[in-house]
């Protein structure tokens, strides 16, 4: 099964599936941005106790963190035309990619509503109290006072869905979208390098995700520069981070090479 | 002025006040003594409408506010008109102590930025803390963090200021830095009501003593009639109980 190890197809199959790069981030940074509208929609009902809404969106919450990602994308997919016919809405043109979209931003929706959820139970009510008192209304109070703390409070478990959204796009070839994944089993099937392929495919998935890894740190940083404690922890996090460890893992290799051979 | 008529306010069975009536005029320091949980601070609350009261009417200035009819719009106008200082200071943890205080004049009164920070660095130099306008609320002493407070309530210029019990949750040495801004502020004819229970305090810079119970106002009148010859038992009482220990901590 397959061609012998070669590692210099490592390097070309690299840059050849670079070209669903786009594919790939399209998907995440459209599903997260349409995430977090869904997460702020379905925290609200919990967040305010609104009667109705309510149970809704525990149902929503638990469905999308509870069933696979796999199944939702099938569902979603094959069975979501079927709900809108009824509707008589034909949506049976509407591109694969539409879908996977659609289904990413639920998943990551249920998440990031629990973490807004958590983060602004984190800012006290004595703030809230206060901003009442100097006569900011609840719109004020929200967007001014709640929001850019529970932001910061919130930004590693973000960087956490943002990643496993990420990672999770992968599935996506199921449908038969030619995302990284996706084009990856073609390269693999025209090349019949598997491992190489894998390999390369690994490898840009950790750089992206090291890269967001650094973006968020950064985002947090900032976010909390009131907070020195809070600020030093962030710091830390990021010089263990997985980068720094990738640097690690880089540098034993490159010994490694050295002393066997390799 | 401020004027509160027959304010009453229950948590479920719970009557915690039961009937308040209160006469505040313009620049005094009315003190508000009473043993715990006797409702001193839901009342201020009320006064806000942090809590909404179950009856009663509230006038401020010239909001009057039915507490049985009030609206979103009614209640906000009444809340400017006010401005409270927290016993837990409560600043906003993101900003800077310049912009605590400058928050509420930009968002809420609309004044133009240059003006609102003009303003704040006065404020906040009245109150001893000109050199730490760009210090966080982590980065301050809780002395420090409850004069932002104040700046951020007196900022605000409003018909009164409620002040919750503003020293009982600092360092003994430090209660003195905030009560001498308090008193300060008192001397500038600025209206206030003081939930506290430093008797020093009260005596030396209140107008109008007010001692509550169980819901009502037992007993007010002028420093003098309240400390030196209460007429009620139930104020004899806790005076008696308060006093020793003002007396010699002084
Ligand atoms: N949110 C609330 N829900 C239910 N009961 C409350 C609430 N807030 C206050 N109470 C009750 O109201 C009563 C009066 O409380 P309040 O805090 O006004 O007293 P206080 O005079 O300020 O006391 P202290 O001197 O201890 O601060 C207490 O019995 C308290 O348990
Ligand atoms: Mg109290």
């Amino acid at each position: 099964m397959g061609k012998e190890f070669e590692i210099t197809y490592v390097f070309t199959l690299f840059i050849k599936l670079l070209s669903a790069l786009g594919t790939t981030m399209f998907i995440v940074v459209a599903s997260i941005l349409l995430g977090v509208i869904v997460g702020f929609l379905i925290a609200l009902p919990r967040l305010y106790n609104i009667p109705v809404l309510r149970p809704f969106s525990q149902v929503f919450v638990s469905f999308f963190r509870g069933t696979p990602v796999l199944i939702q994308l099938f569902l979603i997919y094959y069975g979501l035309p079927e709900v809108l016919k009824l509707l008589s809405l034909d949506v049976s043109r509407a591109p694969v990619l539409m879908f996977v979209i659609f289904t990413y931003a639920l998943h990551s929706g249920a998440f990031i509503s629990e973490a807004i959820r958590a983060a602004v139970t984190a800012v006290d009510r004595g703030q809230v109290e206060a901003a009442y008192a100097v006569g900011m209304n609840s719109y004020q109070a929200f967007s001014r006072i709640v929001l850019p703390q529970a932001l910061a409070v919130s930004i590693p478990v973000l960087a956490n869905i943002v990643i496993a959204n990420l990672k999770d796009t992968s599935l996506a070839f199921s449908l038969g979208v030619i995302e990284l994944t996706g084009k990856a089993q073609t390269l693999v099937t025209a090349t019949q390098h598997f491992i190489e392929t894998y390999i390369a495919l690994a490898g840009i998935y950790l750089l992206i995700s090291i890269g967001l890894e650094k973006a968020f740190n950064k985002m947090e940083r900032r976010l909390l520069s009131h907070e020195r404690s809070a600020v030093q922890k962030a710091e830390e996090r990021a010089s263990y981070s997985l980068l720094s460890s990738y640097k690690g893992f880089v540098t034993r290799l490159k010994l490694g090479k050295g002393g066997s051979g390799l | 002025m401020i004027k509160l008529t027959g304010i009453t306010k229950s948590f479920g069975r719970n009557q915690v006040l039961k009937g308040i009536d209160l006469h505040v005029n313009k620049g005094e320091v009315v003190v508000i003594l009473g043993p715990s949980g006797s409702g001193k601070t839901t009342l201020l609350r009320c006064i806000n409408y942090l809590e909404r009261p179950s009856d009663g009417q509230i006038v401020i200035g010239d909001s009057i506010v039915d507490c049985k009819r009030a609206g979103k719009q009614d209640i906000l106008q009444l809340r400017r008109k006010s401005a409270m200082v927290f016993q837990q200071y409560n600043l906003f943890k993101h900003k800077t102590a310049l912009e605590n205080v400058m928050e509420g004049l930009v968002i809420v009164q609309k004044r133009p930025k240059e003006e609102a920070r003009e303003r704040s660095v006065q404020v906040l130099e009245k109150v001893g803390l000109g050199s730490k306008l760009d210090a966080y609320p982590s980065e301050l002493s809780g002395g420090q963090q409850q004069r932002v407070g104040i700046a951020r309530a007196l900022a605000l210029e409003p018909e009164v200021i409620l002040f919750d019990e503003p020293t009982s949750a600092l360092d003994p040495e430090l209660v003195g830095e905030v009560l001498e801004v308090i008193r300060k502020i008192a001397k500038e004819g600025i209206t206030m009501i003081v939930v506290t229970h430093e008797m020093g305090f009260a005596r030396d810079v209140s107008n109008h003593v007010v001692f509550m119970d169980g819901g009502v106002i037992v007993e007010e009148g002028t420093p003098q009639e309240i400390f030196s010859s209460p007429k009620e038992e139930r104020t004899k009482q806790f005076l008696k109980r308060i006093t020793p220990e003002w007396s010699y901590t002084i």
